[in-house]
């Protein structure tokens, strides 16, 4: 198992090699001039060619994806064209904003997706179980960012419970969280209900309930351990999901993070945001999972890989 | 022994009754199947007309789901919307299946370096976020229906190249296999023959979840202004366009966002009962 | 025609009602904060052209002269200012004991730096073109006077130093080279943070040498999506939301909380036509879409009547705007005649580029137009792919087949010449300046020249009607409508003056609990 670790381990660098590649290449194949952005619409032919020395984008290909490796590996991913500041310092102050939500919205969705898949598998087949993989295969369904503006016009607009936009206080996390929440809360449930229904037929459960222990501390006592599982697993295969989503969530409710900062690059042709924000999008999303694996084992130590 | 026909059908219902989410899926995919085949006889208006003097009426007797910002039926166009939304499962899954299925058939059956480099690949698309990855895509191809389409197939080929390539390993130990190697039979006829045949099953519970993450993908893809161009009535464009009206217009934006929840949860659940059917240890 | 503008009751009232709260002692400091449909561009005043942008940077600096709340123009940085004899040379008076915000004093040295870098082709600044046509040198005759030396004689000389490109920004930060970031000038409030997906924030500037401002801060904000727009004014999340997009209008006005500011604005709505692209070179295919466009179903539909429809390139709040002019009437049967005229009977296609925000009106163009055969291919583009687009020379927009492009303008001030000039001159030809269609009109040319140089305001718009005729009559735009300018308030917030175009001055507002 230490060998199939190490092995994933060393495959890191290679996948974040191919990755960067990948996004240098489809950064240059964008559309649109940033010189001529950059210089504005009234700009002459020469203010546009000026920008373009100005901002290095005049070099051969292989140059500037030389440098720009070399520069990554520093953990310097050049100078926003927009703001003038460095991209490190752009993601910084971005990525905090992106993954506090996140992890609010996994809370949310443990929180909620774990009693509800183990009252599903308590009562496997009888109404609780059914209303829970109803609203979980709903939960799975709803488009984000319809959900998202229902919300704010419901609850922050008509009752005026809730903030409607940007960061600030745990009020503010609430819609957003929920916005994102709902896919990994539905996934957790559904997980959480099948791995306990497994649990729940072992032996040793049987065994357990035969010697006459109660229902509840046995669901207590072998349930925790297995709920981890679950949660940790969705954790690991929907991050990038809830990475994704972040860009709609974020433009929605104009929460400071590296989704927003992304789209609005996109849209002005900011190379090197586009860049910085694609990959520590990528090594979080490479990170966790190799994380959550290394969890699961820990974990769960029927579980092999190879 | 001789079973009669009422038996016959009786033993069906019950098979049926015992299968709640392959009956309800099937239902509701099948409901969707229905509005694309009749939506030329049931709309009540051309989905294309424009009637700016009639814009953004709320629902009423001519108009069953009111009107858009251009004085459109939102009623017809959902119907026909119904056809380009199953064009675009059909789409987005056959590329993903079509280009992931070999690469994992090849990756197990080959391995070695091939595998190695095969599967690096399908790491490196795998670590991007979809959504980033169709942005990116996207940007650099223009937004058309049809880019989006590859946008969304190409996140979604890693899934199935693992699929295969995990399905193909276990299956190539299995004894009927080895035995046809054995007895002179070639590699890819071997590939093709046998696994592919026992593999369908899983890929097949797949292909059904991913046609779900297609429809809701292109819906965030046409919020993000990268998905159909208008005036296609793609039901991700309406919603999109719809979401401007909240809380004036609501039924713009509410029904096209109903009938994106229909299929996709349709094709969820009709995935669930698929798995429960061919997959009998879940 | 006189040019005084209409203005809607309640900015009245509320322009009273400022300046009876300014006289209230102890006044709640408050921070305001205004939220705006797209994000500013710079904080270099020279190094934009968008009227958002200029929301955010105009309580921060100020031009040699500026405009009051009646639209007049008045003394600023300079007391006073004269032309010569020739209209050739202007010279300025400087105010005495001004200092920027980085306690840089105000002096000729400054003036004179802040506009050289506008004639710098090497600063490559995005809106220097419009003081280079013009502008010949600038120099300081003495420590607080200014002279500017014009290329030839320029009515609108005044109203262009009243624009953006007209703040003055200190020459320490312009050395700098940080002022793109963070801006720094003379202006009642200073700069303290740009956030770039968050906000702008600004302080009351307490060294400022006018009247001192009541509000404490500022907070500029933006969302890209109108129905946030709208939830933030209703929440009051937002003092000041601009623009409130019309759908939204009826709510605010019901909605006591909210006050609706409503104005006739300037920015024109139009879609240029490539006249070198077949058949668009021919006249009549130009007036055939001119007669296809339902303008009142545009103005109906997609503004929800806020918006006037267009007779002409120029918006009723321009003093030369001619209000008999009618050319082109909905008529689908004279349209069909010019399309048989130009020769192709039965329609023809082209291809429209578009922003997202204006992606309605070539939806609904394609709709129109269909009815006379033309089938039009709606390119919605980002920002930054429609700009290269648009702006591309002839060749490349042949081998990119774009025939037309959807956009809008607002000169941003009553200069008619800069609603002319830069959109139908044949020196105006994209990529150097917004005659996007390659328009050529040796008539119209040397009309724009002679009003330019025109310095009687009457004989100037006698001029302007003349070359209003010549536009509509060749057809280089289709001409759609001029926006009516929306943005909602909350109700205890006063003294907000908006400029026609959308350009909202805060500076001044007063806002009570």
């Amino acid at each position: 198992m230490q060998a199939y670790f190490v092995k994933k381990l060393l495959m890191l660098p290679l996948i974040l090699l191919g990755v960067s590649f990948i996004v240098f290449v489809s950064i240059r194949a964008l559309p649109g001039d940033p010189a001529r952005l950059m210089a504005g619409p009234e700009a002459t032919q020469q203010a546009v060619d000026d920008m373009r020395v100005r901002l290095g984008l005049e070099q051969p290909l292989p140059i500037q994806y030389a440098g720009f490796l070399m520069d990554a590996v520093r953990g310097d991913f050049g100078t926003s064209i927009r703001s003038q500041k460095p991209v490190s310092e752009e993601l910084a102050s971005r990525f905090g904003a992106t993954m506090s939500l996140a992890a609010v919205a996994y809370f949310f969705a443990t929180l909620i997706g774990v009693p509800a898949g183990m009252a599903a598998a308590v009562w496997k087949g009888r109404a609780p179980d059914q209303i829970v993989m109803i609203v979980a295969i709903l939960g799975a369904s709803v488009a984000n960012f319809w959900l998202a503006l229902i919300m704010m016009d419901y609850f922050a607009v008509q009752k005026g419970w809730l903030p409607l936009l940007g960061m600030g206080g745990p009020a503010h996390y609430v819609l957003p969280s929920i916005t994102l929440g709902l896919l990994p809360m539905a996934l957790v449930a559904r997980m959480t209900r099948s791995s306990m229904i497994e649990t729940l037929e072992q032996d040793y459960i049987r065994t357990a309930r035969a010697k006459g222990l109660g229902a509840f501390r046995v669901y207590r006592r072998h349930a925790l351990r297995n709920a981890m599982i679950p949660i940790v697993t969705i954790i690991g295969l929907n991050f990038g999901g809830v990475v994704g989503s972040t860009v709609v969530t974020e433009t929605i409710f104009n929460w400071p993070g590296i989704g927003r900062l992304l789209v609005d690059a996109v849209r002005f042709r900011d190379y090197p945001i586009i860049q910085g924000v694609t990959l520590l999008a990528v090594v979080s999303v490479v990170v966790v999972n190799f994380l959550a694996d290394l969890l699961i084992s820990v974990l769960d130590p029927r579980v092999r890989f190879g | 022994m001789q079973a009669t026909t009422g038996e016959k059908i009786a033993f069906r219902l019950r098979w049926l009754r015992r299968r709640p989410s392959l009956v309800l899926g099937a239902v509701l995919v099948g409901f969707i199947v229905l509005m694309a085949i009749l939506a030329p006889w049931l709309a009540p208006a051309d989905p294309y007309q424009q009637n700016l003097m009639q814009a953004l009426l709320p629902p009423s007797a001519d108009h069953w789901m009111g009107t858009d910002a251009f004085g459109r039926d939102v009623f017809s166009r959902i119907l026909y919307g119904a056809r380009l939304s199953l064009l675009e499962v059909a789409l987005g899954v056959g590329i993903a299946v079509m280009t992931g299925v070999p690469l994992g058939l090849v990756a197990g059956t080959i391995g070695g370096r091939t595998d190695h480099v095969i599967m690096w690949l399908m790491d490196v698309l795998f670590a991007f976020p979809g959504i980033v990855l169709a942005i990116l895509i996207v940007s650099i191809l223009g937004p058309t229906l049809i880019n989006m389409l590859i946008a969304i197939a190409i996140f979604s080929i890693p899934i199935y190249a693992r699929l295969t390539r995990n399905l193909t390993l276990g299956l190539k130990q299995l004894e009927y296999v080895q035995a046809a190697r054995a007895l002179g039979a070639g590699r890819l006829r071997i590939m093709f023959d046998h696994i592919l045949r026992n593999a369908l099953g899983p890929i097949i519970v797949q292909a059904t979840l991913t046609a779900g993450t297609v429809v809701l993908t292109a819906a965030s893809l046409s919020f993000l202004g990268l998905g159909a161009q208008p005036p296609t009535p793609e039901w991700g464009a309406m919603m999109s366009d719809g979401r401007n009206f909240l809380g004036v217009a609501l039924w713009v934006s509410f029904f096209p966002g109903l009938a994106v929840t229909i299929s996709v949860l349709g094709f969820n659940i009709l995935g669930d009962g698929l798995r429960d059917l061919l997959d009998p240890r879940s | 025609m006189t040019n005084r503008p209409i203005f809607s009751k309640s900015i009245r009232t509320a322009l009273m009602a400022s300046s009876v709260a300014l006289l209230a002692l102890g006044a709640q400091a408050e921070t305001l904060t205004v939220m705006q449909s797209e994000a500013p561009r710079s904080m270099d005043p020279a190094d934009q052209t968008a009227t958002f942008t200029q929301v955010v940077l105009a309580p921060m600096y100020e031009g040699l002269v500026g405009r009051n709340s009646d639209l007049a123009i008045v003394p600023l940085l300079a007391t006073e200012w004269a032309p010569d004899d020739t209209g050739l040379v202007w010279t300025f008076q400087l105010r005495d004991g001004v200092t920027f915000h980085d306690g840089t004093p105000l002096d000729a040295a400054a003036v004179v730096a802040s506009f050289e870098r506008l004639l710098d082709p090497a600063r490559g600044l995005a809106a220097a073109g419009r003081v280079a046509a013009v502008l010949e040198s600038v120099e300081a005759v003495d420590d607080m006077t200014v002279s500017f030396t014009l290329i030839q004689p320029y009515a609108g000389f005044i109203d262009l130093l009243a624009t953006a490109v007209g703040y003055i920004v200190s020459p320490t930060a312009d050395a700098a080279g940080t002022l793109g970031t963070n801006a720094v000038g003379t202006g009642p409030f200073s700069f303290v943070e740009w956030q770039s997906g968050e906000h702008v924030t600004q302080t009351a500037n307490p060294d400022y040498w006018g009247e001192m401002p009541t509000l404490e801060g500022l907070e500029f904000t933006w969302t890209s999506e109108p129905s946030v727009l709208s939830m933030a004014a209703q929440t009051g999340e937002a003092d000041v939301v601009n623009p409130l997009p019309p759908i939204f209008a009826q709510t605010v006005e019901a909605d006591p909380n909210l006050t609706l500011i409503d104005q006739p604005g300037s920015a024109m709505f139009w879609v240029s036509l490539n006249v070198l692209d077949e058949p668009l070179d021919h006249v009549a295919a130009r007036q055939a879409l001119n007669f296809a466009t339902d303008r009142d179903a545009l103005v109906s539909a997609l503004r929800r009547g806020y918006a006037v429809a267009a007779n002409s390139p120029l918006a009723p709040t321009n003093p030369a705007w001619d209000a008999s002019l009618d050319p082109y009437p909905y008529d689908l049967d004279r349209a069909r005649a010019l399309l048989a005229e130009a020769g192709v009977p039965d329609g023809f296609s082209m291809s429209v580029a578009v922003q997202e925000p204006e992606a309605p009106i070539a939806e609904a163009l394609q709709g129109m137009w269909s009815d006379i055969g033309v089938d039009l291919e709606v390119r919605r583009l980002e920002s930054g792919v429609w700009v290269e687009a648009a702006f591309n020379d002839p060749e490349a927009k042949a081998e990119d087949g774009l025939s037309a492009v959807i956009a809008s303008w607002s000169s941003g001030s009553f200069n008619s010449d800069l609603q002319f000039r830069p959109l139908y001159s044949t020196g105006a030809w994209a990529p150097g300046g917004a005659n996007l269609g390659f328009f050529t009109s040796e008539a119209l040319d040397a009309i724009i020249d002679e009003a330019a140089a025109e310095l009687d305001e009457d004989a100037r718009n006698a001029l302007y009607v003349e070359a209003q005729r010549i536009v509509n009559q060749e057809a280089p735009h289709v001409l759609l409508y001029s926006n009516r300018d929306l943005a909602a308030t909350s109700a205890n917030v006063e003294g907000i003056t908006m400029l026609p175009g959308g350009l909202i001055l805060v500076a001044n507002a007063t806002k009570s609990n």
